[in-house]
């Protein structure tokens, strides 16, 4: 059936269904294309042809063991039908971020923003896995906040969100993983829906924590060359450094996975309402 | 022997049996290639046909666009004439109804590839009896040759990676889109036969160089590759770009001393007769062979024999000599041939192709939209997402670098950098791009088809095994592709939805839709109208018309023009343009020059009576600009009125009108757009000809379906015919909405 890859932070390691997050992929573009049926003006297609593509690229990860260095840069493809939308709808190209104020882009926001938004919103949900649900519960929430917010273009992301929410419940009760064909294609799906629907600030808030993640990783790669690494005695996890969130998380104090889990979901909630009220209150 | 005998049972079973024995013995895989090969052609030829459905409206088929009438006519005087007639004696044909007064040398503007192809054809079926219309058959020729690319472009595929990837290939090609535009019905254009013989020229030079291969069987497809080169060569301008792209694979393979006798002998076989060929074209003559593009095939040539001979040479001393020599003998010959001036420039148009910087600004190159520079961007709409196998593809050819690979390779990155320089070469990349996509979709997708076909044996030892993957997994992989290629062909985001090869091929062909930029349910028929009418004129009048629709004027409408599509001489199209921009007095005292009698303007308006856009009155300042250029010449020939001359810039054609020809926009509520009543009238754009023959032919229209009092005639042009006129508001919506006028003038000299 599906390949199997042993969960770690389980006694036995018991050998778990891994990618099974191309169930998500199909049935979003399969909807998607459905959606643009019935609706042709509606911008389905981009964002089917988005997650189609973080699904190969995940595909091939899965497969290849792509380098880092590839697997970094290659969603800038996906940026191309992105830019394309963009300019056609000629979206606002500028960001407001509170606090700070508007920043104007003109045309560089088609050729830098939209593709750092996809970059990095790829490459740093990409990042934070590892642990039962971790990788499905929390971009699940992110995902939430935008269609709670996005008013018409929801009816773009409902199913494929309450396929997401399924795969979540089993992926946190350790059931089945989603593999890198998952976590790609959620990550798209943020950064192209966040675009389409003209969120980026929101989703910027909601990133904060994925965002910090990444940085501590690459700046301890960087400046330590040591990576994280979490301990697990077979009942609880910990670990003896900062490198990453969830060695944070653990960081002298043993917690369970799903306490972990919790905890960095809960962080991730916190940001996400703060970028919904952000968005409520403050534009 | 008894009937019982005869008729017996057993006899009867057993010629049942040896009659089975005659089925020749196909595999279950091949009956699949083959209907699978036979359905992408099938789609191929019919998805080119599409357009015919406006021409059987229209009572006839005709050529789309303006080149393929000159083809056409080529094609028609070789039918007429014979296949030496044309050159011979030399300087040949030459072609007195276009180009008024001069006539235009026909062997020297066209490559004959294209039309002694079809008027071999067409004489071949004439012979057999079939009695066809020969612009029926011209325009029938693209699809054909299309369809035939389709299915040697599987056969390249089959040659580089087997015969999936060669359907793969055919599919894309045959969806290409700008592959199809190029061989859509009627498309009648170098381009048809260019592509074809492009494929088959990798095709054979590809084997010729395949040391598997026996060395008789080497040179047979070394002079095949010859002849389909020196074919491509006398078919189309692009030529330059197989041969140096071969001339650089050949130079790698030096490079990377993969250097052998067969290459050698291949590459001399089939460069001798391709160049042979090449330099007999009139075209193209033989100083071809001093053009820097081809005197670098002749530099790798010269490398190949220094390696081969090098190899002879055993001794260092003798190798030292020997390449000491050569070194002198180089920059000798170098320098000689610069000083007798054979280092000849490349032609203008391939080397701001090859260098984006070096572009020249003319004017005239600029307003031919194929010859555009086109944005990176395109690349998306022109190849959807499947852009991803195209990379893909890249990844497959680089982790094998054999030397099919290495052409690929090679083939495949500069095409890409010249399809983003010129538009118009898009085509080139059409059947590179199929290619590599196809060696990049079963590169990805050959694992899980084998995973699908049989999943791995399942030991207890090896249950647990990482690497234990279901047919459930890989169908699901395969069904993941499927979408993404479904979102190519069927889903197109970047166009919204119809994938831009089906609108392409859905599109009738330009002069049935009157040359308006839609897709009308009915033909568009005011230009036929009018050509009809001018073929009464007789062949020898001289119709003046911007040079778009010189083409049309000449082969349709049977008059002499003095420009056409060819923009061959650029001083008289300056002067065409003269016309037009000056004021009547100034415009008929060119027009006595050239002693023309009628003029020809083509205006569209909507059923308001304003400017829609697509006629000339959106062309206009391309005559600004173009005639522009000539003047100082003009102005010292008395010509151009020199206390009010106008240059090639922008801002020159601005000076008549930065709206509308003879309007000036002026922003008076400060809304920062310019609406209907901001208008303000611009009288040098209003006492230019062509203002005052579109309006006149506007008001007309007005005074015809609205009322109204009739409108002031131009002094020296009297209304000869206005194809459109009868055209109601309320029919206007089969065109949307648009209404196409197209006005012929009689020129009224003055006595004086």
């Amino acid at each position: 059936m599906f390949p199997k890859a042993p969960d770690l932070h389980k006694p036995n390691k018991p050998l778990v269904p891994n990618g099974l997050g191309i169930i998500y992929v199909l049935a979003s573009a399969t909807y998607l294309f459905l959606l643009h049926y019935f609706q042709p003006d509606s911008p389905a297609l981009v964002l089917a042809v988005c997650i189609l593509f973080g699904g190969f690229m995940g595909l091939l990860d899965d497969w290849m063991d792509l380098r880092w260095r590839y697997k970094a840069f290659f969603p800038l493809i996906a940026t191309i039908p992105l830019i394309t939308l963009a300019t056609r709808l000629e979206l606002r190209t500028y960001i407001t971020i509170p606090f700070l104020g508007t920043i104007y882009f003109g045309d560089f926001y088609y050729f830098i923003i939209i593709p750092l938004i996809v970059i990095i919103t790829t490459n740093t949900v990409n990042q934070l896995g590892g642990l039962n649900g971790l990788e499905t519960i929390c971009p699940g929430i992110i995902l939430a906040g935008l269609i709670f917010l996005s008013g018409s273009d929801a009816t773009l992301l409902l199913f494929p969100f309450t396929v997401w929410v399924v795969l979540a419940f089993f992926n946190f009760q350790g059931k089945i993983f989603v593999g890198n064909t998952g976590s790609f294609a959620i990550g798209i799906t943020l950064a192209s829906f966040a675009i389409i629907s003209d969120f980026k600030t929101s989703l910027l808030i909601s990133l904060l924590p994925y965002i910090f993640n990444s940085s501590l990783i690459l700046l301890t790669y960087f400046l330590f060359r040591t990576k994280a690494a979490v301990t697990f005695d077979g009942e609880k996890l910990s670990s003896s450094h900062r490198r990453s969130l969830i060695t944070v998380v653990t960081h002298n104090r043993r917690l369970t996975e799903r306490q972990v889990v919790a905890i960095i979901s809960l962080i991730v909630a916190i940001f996400t309402s703060l970028a919904v009220l952000e968005n409520l209150f403050l534009t | 022997m008894g009937i019982g005998e005869v008729l017996s049972k057993e006899r009867f079973v057993n010629g049942l049996k040896n009659l089975s024995k005659l089925r020749a013995k196909v595999s279950h895989g091949s009956i699949m290639t083959f209907s699978a090969l036979i359905l992408i052609l099938l789609t191929a030829f019919v998805i080119r046909m599409m357009p015919v459905k406006w021409e059987i409206q229209s009572g006839s088929i005709h050529l789309s666009e303006f080149d393929p009438y000159f083809q056409f006519r080529f094609t028609q005087y070789i039918v007429n004439n014979g296949f030496i007639s044309w050159n011979w004696p030399s300087p040949g044909w030459n072609d007195t109804q276009r180009w008024y007064p001069w006539g235009m040398l026909v062997a020297k503007q066209g490559y004959p590839g294209l039309p002694f192809t079809t008027a071999f054809l067409y004489k071949i079926v004439a012979a057999l009896g079939v009695n066809i219309d020969l612009m029926t058959f011209c325009a029938v020729i693209p699809p054909i040759m299309g369809m035939l690319a389709s299915l040697a472009i599987y056969f390249l595929g089959k040659d580089i990676g087997g015969k999936t990837v060669g359907l793969f290939a055919a599919l894309f090609l045959a969806l290409s889109p700008s592959f199809l535009q190029r061989t859509a019905l009627g498309f009648f254009d170098d381009e048809t036969i260019g592509i074809l013989a492009l494929i088959i020229f990798l095709i054979l030079f590809l084997r010729a160089i395949d040391e598997d291969k026996p060395q008789s069987s080497s040179m047979m497809y070394a002079i095949g590759s010859g002849l389909a080169l020196g074919y491509f060569s006398a078919g189309w301008g692009a030529a330059y770009y197989p041969i140096d792209a071969t001339a650089l694979f050949v130079l790698v393979l030096i490079l990377l001393k993969r250097y052998s006798q067969r290459l050698l002998l291949s590459y001399g076989l089939t460069f001798g007769i391709g160049m042979f060929i090449a330099m007999n074209v009139p075209k193209l003559s033989p100083t071809y062979l001093a053009t820097a593009p081809i005197l670098a095939v002749a530099g790798v040539f010269v490398l190949l024999c220094v390696y081969e001979i090098s190899r002879v040479l055993t001794t260092m001393k003798l190798k030292f000599l020997f390449i000491a020599a050569f070194l002198a003998l180089l920059i000798g010959g170098f320098a000689v041939f610069w000083q007798l001036g054979y280092m000849q420039e490349i032609a203008g148009k391939f080397w701001s192709v090859v260098n984006p910087f070096a572009r020249t600004v003319s004017p005239l190159t600029e307003s031919v939209a194929e010859h555009r520079i086109s944005a990176w961007g395109s690349i998306y709409y022109e190849f959807g997402i499947g852009i991803i196998f195209f990379i893909t593809g890249f990844f497959f050819v680089l982790r094998n670098l054999n030397n099919r690979n290495l052409f690929l390779l090679i083939l495949g990155l500069t095409s890409l950098y010249f399809a983003s320089s010129m538009v118009r070469l898009f085509v080139l990349l059409a059947p590179i791009f199929s290619l590599l996509g196809a060696i990049g979709i079963v590169g990805i997708l050959k694992p899980f088809i084998t995973l699908f076909k049989e999943p791995p044996k399942i030991t207890t030892k090896k249950k647990y095994s990482l690497d234990y993957v279901g047919r459930e997994f890989s169908g699901m992989t395969i069904l993941l592709i499927f979408l993404i290629l479904m979102t190519n062909f069927a889903f197109a985001p970047q166009t919204g939805g119809m994938p831009k090869v089906y609108r392409q091929a859905y599109t009738p062909i330009t002069i049935t839709t009157g040359s308006l930029p839609i897709v009308p349910s009915e033909p568009v028929r005011e230009w036929i109208d009018m050509l009809d009418y001018t073929r009464k004129l007789g062949a020898s009048t001289v119709v003046v018309s911007w040079w778009d629709y010189g083409y049309w004027l000449t082969v349709l409408g049977n008059v002499t023009t003095l420009c056409d599509n060819a923009t061959k001489n650029g001083t008289q199209i300056e002067n065409v343009g003269f016309i037009f921009i000056a004021n009547e007095t100034q415009s008929i005292k060119m027009l006595r020059e050239y002693r023309a009698e009628y003029i020809l303007v083509f205006t569209t308006i909507d059923t308001n009576g304003n400017w829609a856009g697509s006629g000339d009155e959106g062309k206009w300042p391309w005559m600004v600009r173009i005639s522009g250029k000539g003047q100082a010449r003009l102005m010292n020939s008395g010509f151009m009125d020199p206390s009010n001359p106008w240059g090639d810039t922008l801002e020159d054609a601005a000076k008549f009108g930065n709206q509308t020809l003879g309007s000036d926009g002026k922003d008076l509520n400060k809304d920062g757009t310019i609406s209907q009543d901001e208008l303000i009238a611009n009288p040098r754009g209003q006492n230019t000809t062509i203002y005052k023959l579109m309006v006149y032919a506007r008001n007309r229209w007005i005074e015809t379906h609205k009322g109204g009092s009739p409108p002031q005639e131009p002094e020296y042009f009297k209304e000869a015919f206005i194809a459109g006129l009868s055209l109601k508001p309320e029919e206007a919506g089969k065109y949307g909405n648009i209404i196409p006028l197209v006005a012929l003038y009689k020129i009224q000299y003055p006595t004086s």
